[in-house]
C-alpha cells in the first residue's frame, strides 16, 4: 500500500521541486534550456509519430497475411471441390463400365442387383426414391446465420447445435429411412457429425445453417419419426426458438458418399462362390465397398 | 511557443519521414511511448505548478524511455518480459493518471 500512496503522491518528479529550489537559492538557469527543451519534444513527437505509423504499418501486415490465407483456403477448397467432382465422374463411370462388363453373364447380373443394393445401403451410391425433408434453423435474432462467422462464441441458446443434429438423424435412421443427407452430405455407417468451435462438421466437412436433413424411407417413416422421440424432440428445438419444418418429398435425389475407404479390409486374391456372398452381405461398409 | 513547434515539428517529421525502427527495437516502442507519455504530463503539470525546468524535463524523458526499455528488455532476458511490460505500464500509467488529474485540477480548478 505505501507504494501505491508513494505513486500517487509523487506522481510529479522530484526533480522539478529541486530545480525550483535551486532557482530561488539565485542559482542562474541553464543557458541551453531553451534548445535543449526543443530538442527533447522533438524527441518526443518523433517518437510518438514512428510508434503510430509503426501500429499503422503493423495492422495494414496483418490484414495482408490474413487475407491472403483466406484466400488459399478458399483456392485450396476450390481445388478440392473441382477433384471431388472428377472422382465422382470417374466413379460414374467405374460404375456404368462395371454394370455393362456384369450384365454379360446371368450370375454376373444378379451380383449386379446385389451390388447396388449394397451401395444404396451403404451410401456408396446415390439413390433416388420417395421420403421427407426436415429442415432446421437457427433462432433468429441471436446473431447467427450465413453472415455471421459461425466459429465466433456468442449467445447458443438458439443455435442448433451438433446434439441437435445427431438426434435428429439417429432418430431419422430409428424411423426407417435407408438412406440420409445432411446439407448434400450423404450418411454412412462411418459418418460423424461434430462440432469445431461453433461450426457442425458433417464427415468433417463443414455445414452451415439452414440444416436439411433428407432420408429416402418408406412412407411409415415420417409417421414414425413426428410420433416418436425425434417429434418430441424437435418440438423442445422450437421452445428454444429454432424452427424446423418436416416435409414429404415424392423424388429425393442423394448423392453418393465422397469419404468411404477400405481401410483395413483387404480382398482376399482368390474367392470361393460360398464365401463370397456371405461376405458381400457382411453389413460392415467396410467390407463391402470398393 | 518554441516547445509547442518542437512536439509539432516531431509528429510531423516522424509521420512525413516514416522512420525504418529496426526489429530488435521494436517490441520496446509501446513502452518507450507510455515512457514518453508520463514525462510529458509530468512536464506539463510542472509547467502549470510555475516549477517547469527544461533540463529535468528533457533529462526525466530520455532516462524514463531509456529505463523502461531497460526493464522490458532485462524482462525479456529472464522469461518475464510480459510481466514486467505490465508492470512498467500500471506503474506508468498510474503516474500519468494523477499528473493528468492535477493538471486537470489546475486548468479547470475542479
Amino acid at each position: 500500500m505505501v507504494l501505491l500512496t508513494n505513486l500517487v503522491e509523487d506522481s510529479l518528479d522530484e526533480g522539478y521541486a529541486r530545480a525550483a529550489a535551486r532557482r530561488a537559492e539565485g542559482e542562474p538557469p541553464s543557458r541551453h534550456g531553451r534548445l535543449l527543451l526543443t530538442v527533447g519534444l522533438v524527441a518526443v513527437g518523433l517518437l510518438l509519430a514512428t510508434a503510430a505509423a509503426q501500429t499503422r504499418d503493423r495492422a495494414s501486415v496483418t490484414a495482408e497475411a490474413r487475407s491472403a490465407l483466406a484466400a488459399e483456403i478458399e483456392d485450396r477448397s476450390a481445388a478440392n471441390d473441382r477433384l471431388e467432382r472428377s472422382l465422382d465422374r470417374a466413379r460414374s463411370a467405374v460404375a456404368r463400365d462395371r454394370r455393362a462388363a456384369l450384365r454379360i453373364t446371368s450370375e454376373g447380373a444378379r451380383l449386379e442387383r446385389e451390388l447396388t443394393a449394397l451401395e444404396a445401403a451403404t451410401g456408396a451410391g446415390a439413390v433416388t426414391g420417395p421420403g421427407m425433408v426436415i429442415r432446421l434453423e437457427d433462432a433468429s435474432g441471436d446473431g447467427s446465420g450465413a453472415d455471421v462467422d459461425p466459429r465466433t462464441e456468442g449467445d447458443t441458446e438458439g443455435r442448433v447445435s451438433d446434439r441437435d443434429l445427431q438426434t435428429v438423424v439417429n432418430e431419422v435412421w430409428a424411423a426407417g429411412a435407408e438412406a440420409v443427407a445432411v446439407n448434400g452430405q450423404r450418411l454412412t455407417a462411418m459418418s460423424a457429425i461434430r462440432a469445431a468451435g461453433e461450426a457442425i462438421l458433417v464427415d468433417f466437412r463443414p455445414v452451415n445453417p439452414p440444416y436439411v436433413v433428407r432420408a429416402v424411407g418408406p412412407e411409415s417413416m415420417r409417421t414414425r419419426f413426428v410420433q416418436g422421440f425425434g417429434g418430441s424432440y424437435l418440438q423442445v428445438l422450437r421452445d428454444y426458438g429454432i424452427d424446423y419444418a418436416v416435409e414429404d418429398d415424392e423424388n429425393l435425389r442423394l448423392p453418393a458418399s465422397g469419404g468411404l475407404a477400405v481401410r483395413h479390409a483387404t480382398a482376399p486374391t482368390a474367392v470361393p462362390s460360398g464365401a463370397a456372398t456371405g461376405e458381400t452381405t457382411a453389413p460392415d461398409d467396410r467390407t463391402t465397398t470398393r | 511557443m518554441i516547445a509547442a513547434i518542437g512536439l509539432v515539428l516531431g509528429i510531423v517529421a516522424g509521420l512525413f519521414l516514416e522512420p525504418t525502427v529496426p526489429t530488435w527495437l521494436q517490441p520496446y516502442l509501446p513502452i518507450a511511448v507510455v515512457a514518453a507519455l508520463d514525462a510529458v504530463f509530468g512536464g506539463l503539470r510542472a509547467l502549470l505548478d510555475g516549477i517547469f525546468d527544461d533540463r529535468v524535463f528533457v533529462v526525466s524523458f530520455v532516462a524514463n524511455v531509456l529505463v523502461a526499455a531497460l526493464i522490458v528488455y532485462l524482462g525479456d532476458q529472464l522469461g518475464v518480459g510480459s510481466q514486467l511490460s505490465t508492470g512498467v505500464v500500471v506503474v506508468l500509467g498510474i503516474r500519468i493518471f494523477s499528473n493528468a488529474a492535477a493538471i486537470r485540477r489546475h486548468l479547470f480548478s475542479a
